[in-house]
């Protein structure tokens, strides 16, 4: 006698919804994802250990930002090139400059941010934002 | 005359190549797109090209071109945001997310704040490329 072999039951679980499930959520993160190349500016800088250098000896410049967002550094208005300038030539001669920015309320918060480049790209790292307050 | 039917190629193969490929593009997109909750407003930030890598961690507020503040995705006014930035052991530097022509009078307050509530750093963002 010939048995017959028993038909194998075929798979209930079908792979269609797992695979439309998975496009959507793939089209959902490749829509919704937004790259941006972000850095950062520290403006104010973690406490450290105090410093050896009595700071009353460290020379200091600073440089005023107008509403316009042009420069005066020494009572001299100064154009992007001339602080340049000004600011490489401060670094080779001392280094440990301290360098303090006094920004006009009004000031477009970028023309601060590109005067922290410049210093940056200078060498000099000492650079404090002064911040004017009303009295209460 | 009867004919028969071509036996069916399974298509089984495809597909899984395919679910791999889709796997992978999911997992790509999952792991390196950060879920961050939006400001309600347009922020273009300030061009650098001194900036540093961004560390991940803290919190961010973010600035409009007018001075409105926002911090995960709700507006407050400064004395509101107070009472929501806390600094903990994972969050002890908080990132200001400003408009590049954000007057510096709304963002220096911030820095001052940060500063009070205890923050460790306070920095700002930048993009070292300017946005379309």
């Amino acid at each position: 006698m010939q048995l017959k072999r028993r038909h194998r039951p075929q798979a209930l679980i079908s792979l269609v919804p797992m695979i439309d499930v998975m496009m959507i959520l793939l089209v959902f993160f490749m829509v919704t994802s937004t790259y941006l190349n972000l850095d950062m500016i520290p403006v104010v800088q973690p406490a450290g250990p105090a410093s050896t250098t009595a700071s009353t000896e460290r020379a200091a410049l600073m440089i005023r930002i107008a509403a316009d967002g042009s420069v005066t550094a020494r009572g001299q208005p100064l154009t992007s090139q001339d602080l340049r300038a000004l600011l490489t030539q401060t670094a080779k001669a001392a280094p440990e400059t301290r360098l303090f920015l006094l920004p006009s309320g009004a000031a477009p918060l970028q023309s601060m941010v590109a005067i922290m480049d410049l210093a940056a790209q200078s060498g000099l790292s000492d650079l404090r934002v002064l911040r004017l307050e009303g009295r209460p | 005359m009867k004919l028969r039917r071509p036996p069916r190629s399974p298509h089984s193969e495809t597909i899984i190549t395919l679910i791999d490929v889709v796997f992978f593009l999911l997992v790509f997109f999952m792991l390196i797109g950060r879920m961050d909750a939006t400001a309600p407003f347009d922020v273009t930030p300030p061009v650098a090209v001194s900036g540093q890598d961004m560390p991940t961690g803290g919190l961010t507020v973010s600035v409009s071109q007018t001075g409105d503040l926002a911090f995960a995705g709700v507006t407050y006014n400064l004395a509101d945001l107070a009472t929501v930035l806390k600094p903990d052991s994972d969050s002890q530097r908080l990132r200001i997310n400003a408009h590049s022509q954000t007057p510096t009078r709304h963002v220096l307050p911030l820095m001052t704040l940060g500063e009070d509530l205890g923050f460790a750093e306070v920095v700002l963002v930048v993009t070292p490329e300017a946005q379309p």
